[in-house]
């Protein structure tokens, strides 16, 4: 397995990466960790004349806190980064989770948290914590930049709102509200190196009460083409006292509300099964971590 | 479309002459000659083409060697000390009977390294955890996990068991 040639750049800072792609455009790809891009190319799926590394650009990396109002995370930063950072685990712990779950150690050194949005796959681990958490994605070119809510920007399999000569530049999460708690978790068929068979996220917010769930987000990975937000869980629990009966009713809700594909690594049936125990266990673990802060 | 760039390995820096397309395993394996590196599924799958970049556990396989310019890179070859010692996760390796075919090897031990430098006394799960992106296809990690663990006491007791 051979790669086909291409030029090679590797810009030093922002205004250079945009000024590259807006002149190379749709010829060239951007190179962050290459663990996807690298064996797209191996296996010929892709054969861009140009790779634009740009992984020397001080501005798409590392992990900002902007205390009372979230954190900025760079497109360029490291998997392993977010894994290990002691901020990310305080306010974010699902996406903490969810990094310390994609592939192996090497490939969360080497993979980027801007490559696992731009190369969407519905399996991903880190966008549905990210969607979750409120995420925004910051999209800029040589002639400006926007934001767009992460759910608004991966549109399906290997389909996102990236527009020509963009590139995404950062993630922006919101400051996590007043006794809130967010939780991922997934199931696949062994514990290490897997793809997810189905992988959720729940962040979960309760009254001064301690007891009634003020706002609630469930999103769902891997059981459509784009990450799932559920609409029925909501309904449900928010504005009501948290109960093991509304969390039956709510998991069940987020089962019907899936629309899993069979394929090589699970069943339709066994995705949406995993779905409602999935859902039960970490409504309750956000539940009862968010009575705790 | 070759370009002379400078590569850091083992604290030597090696001129080669590379396209973009080259691979960082190729280049070790065939340019510079230090065949301690293996390529196996050449997709990331299978970690023995593991090398340490800054000091961090790499796929070889799937890193272009013309971006690790200016970077520090080691390779098994570069474990031992200059009088031929071997590091002590080696010399576990060998004691604890951790090497069958030996073909995951350089790779395991490279990842075992990495997590002894970040965390010096592991437990059991977290070793395991460091190499799951190491595959042995002759299976001995009960010996493998035993010789890392075995490492990390030595290595934190400052050489004496
Ligand atoms: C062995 C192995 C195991 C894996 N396991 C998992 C897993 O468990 N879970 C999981 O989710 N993924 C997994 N992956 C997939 C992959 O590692 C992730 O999707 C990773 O986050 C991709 O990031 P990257 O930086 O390597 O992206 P790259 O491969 O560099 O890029 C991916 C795509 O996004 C584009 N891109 C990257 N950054 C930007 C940007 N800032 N702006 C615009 N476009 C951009 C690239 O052009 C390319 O099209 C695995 C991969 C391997 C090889
Ligand atoms: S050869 Fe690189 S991971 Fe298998
Ligand atoms: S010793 Fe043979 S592959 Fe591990």
């Amino acid at each position: 397995m051979f790669l086909s040639d291409f030029e090679y750049f590797a810009p030093k800072e922002a205004g250079e990466a945009f000024a590259l792609i807006g002149r190379l455009g749709s010829n060239a790809r951007v190179l962050a960790g290459g663990t996807d891009l690298l064996l797209m190319m191996k296996e010929k799926m892709i054969e861009p004349q140009y790779l634009i590394d740009i992984n020397a650009v001080p501005e798409f990396q590392g992990i900002s806190d902007l205390p009372g109002k979230g954190a900025v995370i760079g497109a360029a930063t490291k998997i392993s980064e977010v894994e290990y950072s002691p901020l990310v685990k305080e306010k974010y712990f699902a996406l903490h989770q969810a990094a310390g779950e994609l592939g192996s150690v090497q490939v969360r050194t080497m993979a980027t948290m801007g490559g696992n949005s731009c190369h969407a796959s519905p399996a991903a681990e880190t966008p549905t914590p990210l969607v979750a958490l409120g995420a925004k994605v910051v999209l800029a070119s040589a002639t400006g930049e926007r934001q767009l809510p992460l759910e608004e920007f991966i549109l399906g399999n290997r389909k996102t709102g990236l527009g020509e000569g963009e590139l995404l530049t950062k993630f922006i999460l919101p400051e996590p509200a007043p006794r809130s708690a967010s939780r991922y978790g997934y199931i696949g068929l062994r514990g290490a190196m897997e793809i997810d068979a189905v992988n959720m996220a729940v962040n979960l917010v309760l009254e001064t009460d301690g007891r009634t769930v003020k706002d609630l987000r469930l999103v769902m990975g891997s059981v459509s083409p784009r990450p799932l937000i559920s609409v029925e869980v909501p309904s449900i629990l928010v504005g009501k006292q948290f109960d093991d009966a509304l969390v039956e009713e709510a998991a069940a809700a987020a089962c019907g509300e899936a629309k899993p594909i069979s394929d090589i690594r699970a069943s339709a049936e066994y995705r949406r099964e995993v779905v409602a125990v999935l859902a039960r266990r970490l409504l309750h673990e956000a539940f009862n971590a968010a009575q705790e802060v | 479309m070759k370009q002379l760039i400078k590569l850091d390995i083992n604290n030597q820096v090696y001129e080669v002459p590379v396209s973009p397309k080259d691979l960082l395993v190729d280049i070790i394996r065939k340019k510079v000659g230090l065949t301690g590196t293996k390529k196996g599924c050449g997709q990331g799958d299978c970690g023995a083409c593991t090398v340490l970049i800054d000091g961090a556990p790499v796929l070889s396989c799937i890193t272009l060697a013309i971006a690790c310019q200016g970077k520090k890179i080691s390779t098994i070859e570069g474990l031992a000390d200059e009088q031929g010692n071997l590091h002590p996760v080696q010399q576990a390796f060998v004691d604890y009977g951790a090497v069958q075919c030996g073909f995951c090897t350089p790779g395991m031990i490279l990842s075992a390294k990495a997590l002894l430098d970040r965390i010096p006394r592991p437990g059991e799960l977290e070793i395991k955890r460091a190499i799951s992106g190491n595959i042995c296809r002759c299976t001995g990690y009960k010996k493998i996990v035993e010789a890392i663990g075995a490492a990390a006491a030595k290595i934190s007791t400052g050489g004496v068991e």
